[in-house]
């Protein structure tokens, strides 16, 4: 069987225009109506739950059609404003896990469009550079003319475009907006050979602070087995970690992290119909790290899970990379699997 | 090797023969499949119905003879082992891993393992010989990123064979120490699996009213997985951990230690209903069964911790088998111990009433 043929073109463009937006752990207003108005011609219904998950539900409406959950977050790590001093300098704590020497130097940007620099006060040892002496400049002149633009809470993301690099692309927040994308892509696939279950596609909140959006979600959907599609950690930079995922080396089928250990048989699923398919896959083992599927599978009295992984280099800064075709094999499995009868309930 | 005494194989030889093949069945957290193939199998010697959840849990129910609604007990233990997972491949054909639970790399360096491809391949974690280490190297626990796997094969064979995510377990055959002591891996928390489904097996032989719910669980040593899902399914009115404790041994600080040889530990703290506790205590005095009180002040570390605040709150307890060198490959208990706190769990679960269904909770006046 031929590989489903995904569009790169409009799967490129898609995490292009879905990258940049604004969407922080708790403030992902902007980025859900992007989504939304993507989603809306492609499914049957699309809402929003108490916490903002955006969920949007495709209907097989066969019988025997099982309820798959299917989610990709679509909040990005950010800081938040803490404190505003009297030149109009602004204090901030990480949302989610923001590091010192990736913010040094970095633009950021605030929901409506204000930019700032970060800054450092000096410093005696670069051992000292730690997110409490760092500050955004937003060229304020005072505490007031500050005011004007953030409050105490306001948050702030990279401000970064997604540029080509290569046979990569490179961005913010391409953790997991690029997921973002697989799960729109899938829907496309799915138009054109539809899958007998009833998919809610869940475009979760707050993943970056605790697996929190999907938890509900889930909760609510009550799913027979789900999926999450979310980036992973990758091996092949100099002096990188030791693990065996590569970007271009295909979809990643995790096998565990800290949060998750894939149901034995939803990974022969995925194995298997890699191969029948002839999609590109590497297997997956991250030491550490969670996703949805963490939190999805403990709801209730369990929902067996699996993750499909993008993998992606320089995770957490505005220069994520990633290969476009790993996307689109990551939708392209993610399709399939959800053609498949996924009997893989309890005995 | 000591030869087990006639009186001995009366008293232990079916808890000693059981363990031992508990002992050794692979079954690290989310891994556990020829675990629960095996322990279903046991529960259904005894139980009514026995089904296997979606995260694997294997939950066998014996129903009482007591009015309907009966009192419905859960019994919990966990059936997962630590382990290892294999994370890459390098040149050469060596195995690098991960942890898979509370792994204490100091007690895997030299230790044989079994890599859990079909069929499983040995393996040795393989050290830098001391010669030519430098004297700060000398000094410093060996990281377990450096650490790796040895199988003996070629490379290629290696990369054909054992697929990234292979789980891992120490390799240690059971062995029977001097009286009714014996030593081997995954006793935490084989013992108390074992323990478990001998009560099933002494329940058999008793009438009793309530509902009991026996349920292996899985991924305990990753966060208590299996216990969360089986308890929101089960809706129990009572749950008791069967696990195990750190048993007395040089070097451990006393006041954090339970004897071995002396009974189950029943455990008093917050993760423990105090009226579930008195009940366990009485049953064991009524019954003459040896135990000891274990204060537990904070989080058990056990699914009692997790059933507890299963949907809108569940009384718990948690029974403790004494045992040594937890987390190693050479865990050591006593099967009277074993045997003892099959007896207090059959005893306690055949002494619930109608009049356990409610009473737990009640309005103030």
């Amino acid at each position: 069987m031929n590989p489903p043929t995904i569009d790169l073109t409009r799967l490129k463009s898609l995490i292009a225009e879905l990258a940049p937006a604004f969407g922080p752990s708790g403030e992902e207003g902007p980025i859900r109506e992007l989504i939304a108005a993507r989603v809306r011609p492609l499914v049957d219904e699309v809402r929003t739950d108490a916490l903002g998950n955006l969920i949007a539900v495709k209907r097989g409406g066969a019988s025997g059609a099982r309820r798959v959950m299917v989610s990709a977050h679509m909040d990005e790590i950010g800081v938040i404003v803490t404190h505003i001093d009297d030149d109009g300098f602004l204090r901030f704590a990480p949302v989610g896990a923001m590091r010192a020497p990736v913010l040094l130097g970095q633009r950021v940007m605030f929901d409506d469009g204000t930019v700032g620099t970060v800054g450092s006060e000096k410093l005696d040892d670069p051992k000292d550079l730690k997110l409490d002496r760092l500050f955004i400049d937003i060229g304020a002149a005072s505490r007031k003319e500050a005011a004007e633009r953030v409050r105490i809470g306001s948050m702030a993301v990279y401000a970064q475009d997604v540029r080509a690099a290569g046979r990569c692309l490179t961005g913010k927040a391409l953790d997991d907006r690029s997921g973002c994308a697989a799960l729109i892509e899938v829907m496309h696939q799915l138009q054109a050979e539809p899958s007998p279950h009833d998919v809610y596609f869940v475009f979760s909140v707050q993943e970056e602070v605790g697996l929190r959006g999907a938890r509900t979600a889930a909760y609510a959907i009550e799913p027979d087995v789900a999926f999450a599609v979310d980036v992973t950690a990758t091996g092949d930079i100099p002096k990188g970690e030791r693990l065996a995922v590569k970007v271009g080396g295909g979809a990643a089928i995790k096998i565990k992290d800290r949060s998750l250990i894939t149901h034995p048989r939803l990974r022969r699923l995925l194995i298997d119909t890699a191969e029948a398919c002839g999609i590109p896959y590497q297997l997956e083992v991250l030491p550490y790290g969670g996703t949805d599927a963490g939190a999805v599978h403990l709801t209730r009295a369990g929902v067996p899970s699996g993750v499909i992984s993008i993998p992606t280099r320089y995770l957490h800064t505005p220069g994520e990379m990633l290969d476009p075709h790993d996307v689109a094999a990551a939708a392209a499995l993610l399709a399939e699997a959800l053609r498949n009868p996924l009997a893989v309930g309890p005995d | 090797m000591p030869q087990p005494t006639n009186n001995d194989s009366v008293l232990y030889g079916p808890v000693r023969k059981l363990l031992r093949e508990l002992s050794e069945l692979p079954g690290p957290s989310g891994l556990e499949e020829a675990a629960q193939d095996r322990i279903a199998a046991v529960l259904n010697l005894y139980c009514d119905s026995v089904h296997r959840d979606a995260l694997g849990n294997c939950i066998g129910v014996k129903s009482g003879e007591g009015p309907s609604p009966r009192p419905r007990v859960l019994l919990a233990a966990h059936m997962d082992e630590i382990g290892l997972i294999i994370t890459r491949i390098e040149d050469g054909g060596f195995l690098r891993f991960a942890p898979v639970g509370g792994i204490d790399p100091r007690a895997l360096l030299a230790q044989e393992v079994t890599v859990l491809t079909d069929p499983p391949l040995f393996g040795y974690v393989g050290v830098k010989p001391p010669h030519l280490m430098d004297s700060a190297e000398r000094e410093r626990a060996v990281p377990i990123e450096d650490m790796f796997i040895d199988v003996g094969l070629p490379e290629a064979d290696v990369r054909r064979r054992v697929p990234v995510g292979t789980p891992v377990v120490v390799r240690r055959p059971f062995t029977n120490l001097l009286g009714t002591r014996a030593t081997g891996k995954a006793l935490d928390n084989r013992a108390g699996v074992c323990a478990m489904l001998e009560a099933a097996r002494l329940l058999s032989g008793l009438r009793f009213s309530a509902d009991v719910y026996f349920v292996a669980t899985v991924q305990e040593e990753v966060g208590l997985r299996g216990a969360i899902t089986s308890a929101y399914r089960i809706v129990p009115d009572m749950a008791i951990a069967v696990d195990v404790g750190f048993g007395e041994a040089p070097g451990l600080p006393e006041d954090q230690v339970i004897g071995v040889g002396k009974g189950p530990a029943i455990a008093l703290g917050p993760n423990v209903h105090p009226r579930l506790h008195e009940r366990l205590v009485q049953t064991a005095r009524e019954h003459g069964i040896p135990h000891q009180i274990e204060p537990m002040p904070g989080s058990s570390g056990t699914d009692a911790w997790a059933m507890q605040v299963s949907r809108s709150g569940v009384p718990t307890a948690v029974v403790s088998i004494p045992l040594r060198y937890m987390h190693t490959a050479a865990e050591v208990v006593d099967l009277e111990d074993i045997r003892q706190t099959a007896r207090l769990l059959a005893l306690f679960a055949a002494g619930l009433t109608a009049s356990d269904k409610e009473g737990w909770s009640r309005a103030l006046a």
